[in-house]
Formats: C-alpha cells, sequence, structure tokens
C-alpha cells in the first residue's frame, strides 16, 4: 500500500511515462495547428531507404502504400501572359485512382502552381508556398516576386532532397517588377526560368504539340487552344493521362479560369470537326 | 510493373443470356504507358466459336494463330465446325504443352454449342486450367474491375439486347478505370443462326 | 490461433519483423523493420443533395485469417462526448486498422478540442483540410490508411473528401477505397455519376446525348451501397460479414448494421 502511495504521490513532472509522454506531446502539436516543418520519422537508420520499400511502386511493385503519380502538365509564357494547362488522372499502378483531380494549385490571386508527382507533396508544400507568400506580403507591404516565391519553394524541397518528396511544379504569375514570369522547381532542387515547360509522364507528347505549333506573338484564344491541344495529344498517347482539361490563363491583373472540361467530348470534336486523330477507328473493319 | 501479362494491356469479357452469349474486348496495344495501336482487337472468331485472348501481344497473335490453324485441320479432319467445348478443351490441352514455358496469354472462350443451343463460356489460366462459368468470364489487365462490374450488372436469362446494354457498361466502365486497357471496343452478340458485331465508342484517354 | 502463429504462410501479426532474424555471415544480425500489416476489408461513401452516406464492411482479415467478423471502420468524429451523440463528421478508414484507429482518435481529439475552444463544431472542409496536414505530418512515417471524411458543407449538402495514405485528398461525390475499391469504383461511376450512360432515342451515333448527372435520392442510393457491398463480397476473399452504414443528415447521424455473406 505503502509503494501504491509512494507511486502516486511523486511529483507529476516525475510522474512521466513515456507512452502517455508522446501522446501528450503530440497532442499539444495538434492543438496548434498550421504548417509545421516537424515530421514523424520511422525508427530507423535509414528512414528514406524504409520509405522507399514502402512506398515506391517503381523500386517495390509490391509495396503496401500506393502513392498516386502520372501526369501530364503545361505552361507557356506568350505575349498575352501564361498559358497553365494540366490534365486531371492520378494512378497508383494501373489503377486509375481519380479522374477529377485539380492539377493547378491556386497559390493567390496571381500565383499558380502545377501538379506532377506526389500528390500530396505537391498539395501540402504549395499550400505551405502560400503561407509563406501571404507572410512576405504582411512583412514587406507587397506582393512577392514569382522569383522570390519559387526559390522559396527549392530551397525548402532541397532541405529535404533524398527524403524521397517527389514534386515535378511549375509557377507561374505576374508582378508588376517581372512582368509574366514562369519558373520550374523539381523534388532535386532544380529551379529553372523559362518561356515553356511541360511535366510528367505525358511530356513528351505535349511538347510535341507544343513546339510545333507555339510562338511568342500567340494571341489569347489561340494560346489556349494550344495549351488545351498539347493537353488533349498527351491524355490520348499517355496511358497516365486524361480525365478532364483544366485551363488557366494568368494575366496582368491575375489569372482567370478557363474551364474544367472533360477530353471526350472535345477529342471527338476534334476528331470530326477538324479531321485529327485519324488513327482512330468509328467504323468496323 | 513489367509483368508480361500488363506490358501491353487489354481486357476482356464473355457474358451468357438466355439463348445468347456475348464476348467484348477493348481495342488498346500499348508499350507501358505508351498507347502504339488502338486497333488492336482481342476477340478471334473461329467457326461458330469466339475466343478472347488478353496477355503479351505477341502472344495474342501467335496463339490466335495457332488456333486457327489447328480449328481448320479440325475442320478438314471431322468435315464440321468445332463445338465451343471441344475447343475449349483443344485450348486447355495446348496451352499445358506449353507447362514450363506458357503464352501469357489469359484466354476466355464464348459460343453456342451447335447440337443442343446452350450458351458456353469459359476461362482459363496461362497454362490451361479451365473455370467453366454459368454467369460471366473476365480476363486482362481490367479483371478485378470488370469483377465488380459484372457482379452487378448481370442477372441470369439476359435477352440478346439487354445483354448487350449489359456488356457493354460492364467493359467502358471497367476500362475506363484501368490506364492500359479502353480506347474503344468490341462487342460480339452471339444468337441462334446469328452473329452481332458491333463498335463501341470508348473514352480515347 | 492463427493470429499469433508466427506462421509465415498464414502472414499473421507475429514480430514486427518479417522473418525471424538470421545471422548473416559475418555475425552482424539484419532486422527488417516491417510495421505494417494489411487488414483488408472496404469502405464507401457517396454525397447526396441533402445527406451524406458512409459505409464499410465490419470484417478484419491479416493474410488469410479473419481476426473478427464485427470491426467497424467507420466513426463518428467530433462530438462533445465519447458517446458522439452530437457528432457532425464521419471518418472511414481502411487499410492498416491500428494506424485507422490512432488517426481516428487523434482526428477526434482534435475536433473535441475545436469544439470546446471555439464553441462551434468544426466545418467539414476545415476538418478536411486539417486531416489532410495530419496526414501528411507523417509523411515519411506514413499511416497507411485510406480516408475517407464525410459531413454535411455549409449548404447543407453531402460532402464527400477522399485521401490517400499522405494526406493528398479532394472533394467528390462518391468513393470507394481498401481492398475492393477497384471492384466498387466503376460500379459507383456508372450508377452515381452516370459514366458511359447515354439518353435513348437523342440521336444516332456521335449525336446520342450523355445522361446528365443529378444527385441520387437517399433510398436509392442505400440500394447501390448495398448491391455494391453484395458484389464486392462475391469476389474479394477481405470483404464480408457485416455491413456498417451510417447516413448524415441535418437531424444528426443515423446507424445501421447489415448482414452480409461470412464465407
Amino acid at each position: 500500500m505503502d509503494s501504491l502511495v509512494a507511486r502516486y504521490s511523486r511529483p507529476a513532472t516525475l510522474n512521466r511515462e513515456t507512452f502517455s509522454e508522446d501522446l501528450q506531446d503530440g497532442l499539444h502539436d495538434d492543438m496548434n495547428p498550421g504548417l509545421s516543418l516537424k515530421f514523424a520519422m520511422p525508427p530507423v537508420a535509414q528512414p528514406s531507404a524504409w520509405l522507399r520499400a514502402a512506398t515506391d511502386d517503381h523500386a517495390n511493385p509490391n509495396c503496401p502504400i500506393k502513392i498516386a503519380h502520372g501526369t501530364t502538365t503545361l505552361a507557356f509564357r506568350f505575349q498575352g501572359g501564361i498559358i497553365v494547362a494540366t490534365d486531371s488522372r492520378a494512378t497508383a499502378g494501373n489503377w486509375i485512382a481519380s479522374q477529377t483531380v485539380k492539377k493547378v494549385i491556386e497559390i493567390n490571386s496571381c500565383l499558380l502552381g502545377t501538379m506532377a508527382g506526389g500528390a500530396a507533396d505537391c498539395q501540402y508544400w504549395l499550400a505551405w508556398l502560400g503561407m509563406q507568400c501571404r507572410l512576405h506580403e504582411l512583412r514587406h507591404k507587397r506582393r512577392i516576386s514569382v522569383a522570390a516565391a519559387s526559390k522559396i519553394l527549392a530551397n525548402l524541397v532541397y532541405q529535404y532532397k533524398g527524403m524521397g518528396l517527389s514534386m515535378g511544379t511549375m509557377c507561374a504569375g505576374v508582378t508588376k517588377e517581372e512582368g509574366p514570369a514562369l519558373y520550374y522547381i523539381d523534388s532535386d532542387g532544380t529551379r529553372l526560368a523559362g518561356n515553356l515547360f511541360c511535366v510528367g509522364s505525358g511530356q513528351t507528347f505535349a511538347y510535341g504539340v507544343l513546339d510545333a505549333e507555339y510562338r511568342y506573338d500567340l494571341g489569347a484564344d489561340e494560346a489556349l487552344e494550344l495549351g488545351r491541344r498539347s493537353i488533349l495529344a498527351a491524355t490520348h498517347r499517355d496511358a497516365y493521362s486524361g480525365g478532364y482539361i483544366n485551363l488557366y490563363h494568368v494575366k496582368e491583373d491575375g489569372w482567370v479560369k478557363h474551364g474544367f472540361s472533360d477530353t471526350n467530348p472535345i477529342f471527338w470534336k476534334t476528331k470530326l470537326e477538324k479531321g485529327e486523330f485519324t488513327n482512330v477507328t468509328s467504323a468496323l473493319d | 510493373m513489367s509483368s508480361p501479362f500488363s506490358i501491353n494491356g487489354g481486357a476482356c469479357v464473355a457474358m451468357v443470356g438466355k439463348d445468347c452469349v456475348a464476348i467484348a474486348c477493348d481495342l488498346r496495344l500499348g508499350l507501358q504507358a505508351l498507347t502504339v495501336s488502338n486497333n488492336f482487337p482481342k476477340i478471334f472468331q473461329y467457326g461458330d466459336v469466339f475466343l478472347g485472348l488478353t496477355g503479351l501481344a505477341t502472344d495474342v497473335s501467335t496463339v490466335s494463330d495457332l488456333f486457327r490453324y489447328k480449328v481448320n485441320m479440325y475442320r478438314l479432319r471431322e468435315e464440321r465446325n468445332i463445338a465451343p467445348s471441344t475447343f475449349a478443351n483443344l485450348v486447355s490441352s495446348s496451352l499445358y504443352e506449353r507447362r514450363f514455358g506458357p503464352y501469357f496469354v489469359s484466354p476466355v472462350v464464348a459460343g453456342l454449342d451447335p447440337k443442343s443451343g446452350r450458351p458456353f463460356i469459359c476461362g482459363f489460366d496461362s497454362i490451361g486450367c479451365i473455370d467453366f462459368a454459368k454467369d460471366f468470364i473476365v480476363s486482362g489487365t481490367a479483371s478485378e474491375q470488370l469483377f465488380g462490374m459484372c457482379e452487378s450488372l448481370w442477372e441470369p436469362d439476359l435477352g440478346p439486347d439487354d445483354l448487350f446494354e449489359t456488356i457493354s457498361q460492364a467493359l467502358l466502365s471497367a476500362v475506363d478505370r484501368d490506364a492500359l486497357s479502353g480506347w474503344g471496343a468490341h462487342v460480339y452478340i452471339v444468337e441462334k443462326d446469328k452473329v452481332t458485331k458491333r463498335l463501341l465508342k470508348g473514352r480515347q484517354d | 490461433m492463427a493470429m499469433f502463429s508466427q506462421n509465415p504462410v498464414l502472414n499473421g501479426p507475429n514480430y514486427s519483423f518479417a522473418e525471424v532474424p538470421k545471422d548473416a555471415v559475418d555475425g552482424l544480425r539484419e532486422h527488417r523493420f516491417n510495421p505494417y500489416t494489411d487488414n483488408g476489408g472496404s469502405t464507401l461513401a457517396i454525397a447526396g443533395a441533402d445527406f451524406a452516406i458512409m459505409a464499410g464492411d465490419t470484417r478484419l482479415t491479416s493474410g488469410y485469417s479473419i481476426n473478427t467478423r464485427y470491426a467497424p471502420k467507420v466513426f463518428k468524429i467530433g462530438g462533445t462526448t465519447s458517446s458522439q451523440d452530437d457528432a457532425n463528421l464521419l471518418l472511414s478508414v481502411v487499410g492498416y486498422a491500428a494506424d485507422g484507429e490512432a488517426l481516428q482518435e487523434r482526428l477526434d481529439a482534435i475536433c473535441k478540442m475545436y469544439r470546446y475552444r471555439h464553441g462551434k463544431p468544426m466545418s467539414v472542409s476545415a476538418c478536411a483540410k486539417r486531416l489532410s496536414t495530419i496526414m501528411y505530418q507523417k509523411r515519411f512515417f506514413p499511416y497507411y490508411v485510406y480516408a475517407i471524411l464525410g459531413g454535411l458543407d455549409e449548404d447543407g449538402r453531402g460532402a464527400v473528401y477522399s485521401y490517400d495514405p499522405v494526406g493528398s485528398f479532394e472533394r467528390e461525390q462518391c468513393r470507394a477505397g481498401g481492398a475492393a475499391a477497384s471492384l466498387i469504383m466503376p460500379f459507383l461511376d456508372n450508377q452515381v455519376n452516370f459514366k458511359n450512360q447515354y439518353v435513348p432515342g437523342t440521336g444516332v451515333g456521335h449525336e446520342l446525348k450523355e445522361r446528365e448527372r443529378l444527385p441520387l435520392p437517399r433510398n436509392e442510393v442505400e440500394v447501390l451501397v448495398k448491391d455494391a457491398f453484395d458484389s464486392a463480397v462475391e469476389r474479394h476473399i477481405e470483404v464480408g460479414d457485416g455491413l456498417q452504414i451510417m447516413i448524415i443528415t441535418k437531424d444528426g447521424i443515423e446507424e445501421k448494421v447489415l448482414p452480409l455473406k461470412r464465407d
């Protein structure tokens, strides 16, 4: 009995078992929401190698956790601003997990990010980037430049290099100082400024159409149509791209959305009215 | 990821109806992610029987030609068309001959028995084990999706028109959830003295 | 006692290690850290005009053994008390049951704290975003869980949010998760979103009009859920035993458990 009393009358600070301690701390963190940089780690010597075995279906086809991959995204600069276009398919192996993914992430009214690679990585870190951009605005009383925003993201992913993040993203936006600006950032830490990028498993198909027809002095409607047509070509030939075409136009005073439209009617319209895609049969034998 | 059964992609399904059978396949031929052709039918007609072949495309072509040869030889010797159940046993024994170096195909057989007119369908694994079924048979990279669709849409004693609608909806919805199959489809409805072949307009992504 | 048999064929939860550690040539022992088990099962959620329905089977397996025939996968979230009578959210989890339970408890604790601090329940959209960050906090040691969150949005419409194991999420009309997702999901595309359905008599060939998507009434959705699971049970060994259905409307949450095949 004395031992029981002794046990329960110890100072509270000494009466912490590891289990409840973990739980308390965990819950304490939970109560302070916001995008923090504290991540739980597996209790092993090589977390990244372990994570690869558990989640990377390329390294281990029988991995238990399938992370969604596969994409076609493109963005290009032209005289009237920037066109951003994506497909909407998410695949896990050959399984089409979703046909309605929003791969253009609206960071703020003037900045767009695109999503290729790990869906969660892109969603989380672009939301985090949005937070950083807003903080920059509050601190400096002016909007962040696209160059600075993209650099924040590039520095962040570089910190996590080798940990297994997977993202290929484009940041498109306009500011007074830069005009329309386009950057490519990937999880290796690459950050490139450019006029034209295609990212994802269907990138080559999109480049094929885009390079053939691209000019800097394209009209706005022509540019939108070119973006749409490039994604359409990629969805047709790439098994891991498809679903809907998500189109955005970034202009002087912010971005404008030009629809989230099903590829199927667009495909048949393109085939039947313009006579393209003659490889697709529509008659028996 | 590079199992021989899922390099080229493709799906096939057969269903039993009232005095009729249906068999359908998609039209894709790919090389992993790349879609090479959108006109590669996987159903072959040998007299009154239909053979659906999914799996490695080179073996699909080889095996379909092999059975064309064997069925022609049968017809010359016996002076009659081969019955579906006989053909099923021919498929089984031919595949088992390659027990230790199999063709990477998952065949499906469908047809009406020439004597009784009774519907016959069956499926096989790549080394010839026959799966006799009274309802439906699925094969290919979309087989899980097809199982789900067929199990929920199929019912006994469907007439030819309802059977066509059922098999078409089952195949199209299934391949729309599989990255490696789709790009259009062929459907055969087999009735006594009549075969109807239709092309389905499917999603091209 | 297949559960604790340590028989690799039965693939039960014995060690946290895949196999008994072997002595290598140089005398060093190599352990594989293997913290996950797939406990099978399947879940399903459909959003309606003024309701959301969440369902899951109640079988819990590891390998070929059935550990229990009644382990619920759908949970009420965010009530004021442990009875969850006034909960306004539903969470379904499938994958590794231990991670699922941990995630459910964590989200519930957070929603309860939110309710206590703000004096109002958490909205679905807020909870959806929060759940995403919770899951992403374990990006490098993921919850092996496919989660679906359900509730009613600010306009009273049914809302369903689906997640991958590391927290990417999307609002959807319907979603199937878990072992039989590949069997159920195409059926839902066809019957809930009317994919590949055309209106008869609106033309021939390319002129045919696609069937317009309208939210289904509740009784029809309940039938679809039951049909989907009855089909999945036939063709998937990890699905069966019982079907737990929760329906959230403006009047609260209704729960029922229907029998499924137990073979």
